[in-house]
């Protein structure tokens, strides 16, 4: 065999070598390449992050957060969310909104808020455009249920008109006016590009200006200089595509982001192992999660068997193991902060194994086998898991189906559907809650099938309640009507925790989503 | 060699269209129901039934088949029903990124790996070529996700020497090769060890082979007998499996992807294929194939340059 020597072939690093590599590297470092990184958020630019991609810059076909985000920075509304641990909203573009009665609400605009582009100064125009084509049936926007009755928008000058009702609607001023629907554009620049748009905004005239976006990676926001509100803190705004929560918190301990929020199961880590430089904290989130059963399945049709079911599980088990002891147990679908929240559940979050047991044989059932479809996220596999341990000591055998995302948000239409964990978002009035549940939704969002006409009555007669505390009555009575079906075992609204860098003073709603527009430099 | 050429891009046009053909009754069978996705809850019943006479979608398959690659002869692959954009113009959008991270990993993979093979082939036995086996051996067993997670740890995180996430500002070059060197370690690692292994073993025996004893006995230089004699013909293993691995350093990019948060094909395809975007993911996929099958052609082209007896059909 030869074994030819070739001269390179020889490892070797001589010193010289070495210092002259190592001195490479030095220099490497000082250009910047590789320099360690600092909060960015100081220099004038926030880094953040969003779980996706945005999907329409057109308020007609928003469809949820993500791209709210961004429009409540970029474009005005008569209101916006007020900042803080409480619902409530302040005035925008709104120079003066007042409730004339119980279908006329008037508004007069600041006379300091323009169009980018050339659009000329935001009219009482531009609102009656942005909220008239929202329930224009031509548009088809799937954003018109936010407006509910609205008949039209009357222009008594300039700047000033009226909303229209048919009736009374409660929740104008808690998911409509500030959010989505309540986004105001420009009519000139929506008629001059056909009376749509898609992902890129023909003309804002919020405190930040929509200066990119780079689908799948990021979206950056730029201070708008003719902006005569309250100045923003920051010149630029990055807010980065990252899906994956936990993606999210390495970029943010890589210094790369300034504002995420973090998932329940690191929450743990990041208090006993604080990050320096950075805060963490914990809101409470608006989305609820329950285990429902298929009234119209013959196999659930016996009452006492489902509320058995009821009584057999134990939430805080599955608070504790499949959310780490990081979000609350929950005593309905309308959340803590909303009228109508539950202090209690007429069933209790603790087991009642001996009530269960009791429940079990007053049925007359036994051998009882049912399933559960779940979506395939590891905090629903532990729930069901646990749930099947305590559906077992009653006697229950449980199989655990999983979906992933497409094929289980299918499932609502399959009649022979028998146990649901379930988990629904949330917008912060009661209305849209119970929105979902009516009889005219069973079997469409309605999984449970759950018909019940004083529950439907409620629903329509609350949107329009003026007083408050009756209000809460009304949705209270709802859920307990909800939880007496025997239908629905309520486990959790979750929680929102966030982590930020100290150089960052985030401006977030109850539910710990952010409002980019008032962020602050500390 | 031209009549050979036309043969394997003829065999790919074939591969392309059986592929894609497949990939769409797959999708298409599968549960899920792209109008509920993309309209969201409040859809009413006309809103559903517009948007799915605009997606086709009440047609029967075997015409949604046609019509798919009617239009996509002509280079039309649909609109993303989402953001109402040309799919053609979101997969071109993402097609670079993936392409770059392929290719750089690829590229530094195979650079290192030959040397290495080489190094051990020369220097068989010695103490560097069995450090070299173990090490290619490791590196083999270690998959990109983990690396990408380690990597992100260490060079991220801790040392904060490279980015965690994106691919880099738009238009500079600087900070999106700075943006690239985790990534494509984590791609590119695994086949450090398997080019090393496999350059090694077709190297020992070329080496052992006649033509390159005579080389030696005229007496020409070594390196030149090494490089330009044994490592030309050593080599075309090598050249086979990058072009048929590209199916795998495609799925390690979809990886790779998620955890560095970088756009490209991979998360397309997952994104695409989680709200059932179908135009999306037939889009996706299209490049996807088109991607596999002309580095697979590729190869095959480079080794007939290489090796004439391939041409020749011997």
């Amino acid at each position: 065999m030869n074994r030819p020597t070739i001269a390179w072939t020889r490892v070797g690093l001589p010193r010289r070598s070495f210092l002259k590599g190592a001195t490479a590297l030095g220099g490497l470092a000082t250009t910047g390449l590789m320099l360690p990184r600092a909060a960015h958020a100081a220099g004038g630019t926030l880094k953040t992050r969003t779980y996706a991609d945005i999907r329409s810059m057109d308020p007609a076909f928003s469809q949820g957060v993500v791209d709210e985000e961004i429009q409540a920075a970029i474009y005005n509304k008569l209101i916006q969310y007020k900042p803080g641990r409480e619902w409530g909203w302040e005035l925008d573009a709104a120079a003066m909104v007042e409730q004339a009665d119980d279908t006329h609400i008037n508004f007069a605009l600041r006379d300091d808020i323009g169009f980018t582009n050339g659009f000329g100064a935001m009219t009482a125009e531009d609102v009656k455009f942005s909220f008239e084509r929202i329930i224009d049936d031509a548009l088809e926007s799937t954003n018109k249920p936010d407006w509910g009755p609205l008949d039209h928008v009357e222009v008594t000058g300039e700047r000033t008109g009226t909303i229209v009702l048919k009736n009374a609607f409660q929740p104008l001023w808690s998911i409509t006016l500030p959010y989505i629907a309540g986004n105001i554009v420009s009519k000139a620049a929506f008629e001059s590009v056909g009376g749509k748009i898609d992902t890129q905004p023909v003309a804002t005239s919020g405190p930040y200006l929509h200066a990119g976006w780079e689908p799948k990676q990021k979206t950056t926001l730029k201070r708008n200089p003719d902006w005569k509100g309250e100045a923003v803190a920051f010149d630029e705004i990055q807010i980065f595509h990252i899906d994956d929560e936990k993606a999210a918190e390495i970029a943010f301990e890589a210094g790369e982001i300034d504002f995420t929020r973090v998932s329940l199961d690191s929450v743990e880590r990041l208090k006993s192992n604080p990050i320096q430089g950075a805060t963490l904290d914990e809101y409470p989130s608006l989305y609820y999660v329950w285990v429902g059963m298929n009234l119209d399945n013959p196999k659930l049709a016996n009452l006492k068997l489902r509320q058995a079911i009821q009584y057999a599980i134990d939430v805080p088990s599955i608070m504790a193991a499949a959310y780490f002891g990081a979000a609350e147990p929950s005593t309905g679908i309308i959340a803590p902060g909303l009228p109508g929240h539950r202090d209690a559940s007429l069933t209790g979050v603790n087991a009642d194994l001996e009530k269960a047991q009791a429940l079990m044989a007053e049925s007359g059932e036994s051998g009882v086998s049912l399933a559960i479809d779940i979506l395939n996220k590891s905090a629903n596999v532990t729930a069901a898991q646990i749930i099947q341990a305590n559906l077992a000591a009653i006697g229950i055998t449980l199989e655990i189906r999983l979906h992933e995302g497409a094929t289980f948000w299918e499932l609502g239409s399959n009649e022979d559907l028998e146990l649901v964990l379930n988990r629904f978002s949330m917008t912060p009035d009661p209305y849209y809650a119970t929105s979902w549940f009516i009889a005219e939704q069973a079997g469409i969002w309605n999984w449970e099938r759950f018909r019940n006409d004083e529950f439907d009555a409620i629903h329509l007669a609350a949107q329009s309640e003026a007083d408050q505390a009756k209000r809460a009555e009304m949705y209270a009575r709802a859920q307990d009507l909800m939880e007496e079906s025997g239908a629905y075992k309520f486990l959790t609204h979750e929680a929102t925790p966030v982590i930020y860098r100290n150089s960052v003073i985030p401006a977030l709603r109850p539910d710990g989503l952010p409002l980019y527009r008032y962020f602050g430099a500390a | 060699m031209l009549s050979f050429i036309i043969k394997r891009i003829g065999l790919a046009a074939v591969i392309t269209a059986l592929a894609v053909t497949a990939l769409f009754l797959i999708i298409h069978m599968i549960p899920g129901d792209p109008v509920s996705t993309m309209l969201g809850p409040r859809a009413t019943p006309e809103m559903r039934t517009a948007l799915e006479e605009r997606m086709g979608l009440d047609r029967p398959l075997i015409v949604q088949i046609a019509l798919f690659f009617g239009n996509m002869l002509r280079g039309d692959l649909g609109m993303d029903v989402f953001s109402n954009r040309p799919v053609t113009q979101i997969v071109l959008g993402q097609v670079p990124y993936t392409l770059g991270l392929i290719l750089v990993s690829i590229s530094w993979a195979a650079v290192l790996g030959v040397a290495l093979g080489c190094y051990s082939a020369v220097n068989r036995n010695s103490l560097g070529d069995r450090l070299t086996g173990v090490l290619s051996v490791s590196v083999i067993a270690v998959p990109a996700f983990v690396v990408a997670l380690y990597s992100l740890l260490v060079f991220a995180v801790k040392l904060q020497w490279f980015p965690a996430i994106g691919a880099g500002e738009a238009g500079n070059l600087g900070d999106q090769l700075h943006h690239l060197v985790l990534p494509s370690l984590a791609i590119g690692l695994s086949w450090v060890g398997y080019i090393a292994r496999l350059v090694r073993a077709s190297m020992l025996e070329v080496l052992g082979e006649g033509h390159i004893r005579t080389a030696r006995a005229f007496g020409l230089p070594e390196g030149r007998v090494v490089f330009g004699y044994a490592l030309r013909l050593a080599i075309l293993p090598t050249v086979t499996v990058i072009g048929v691995g590209m199916g795998f350093l495609l799925s390690a990019a979809v990886f790779t992807e998620i955890v560095f948060s970088r756009p490209g094909l991979g998360k397309l395809v997952i994104d695409s294929i989680t709200t059932r975007n179908y135009p999306v993911v037939m889009g996706s996929v299209l490049f996807s194939t088109l991607i596999f099958v002309v580095s697979t052609t590729l190869a095959d082209i480079i080794n007939a340059i290489l090796d004439p007896r391939i041409r020749a059909g011997k």
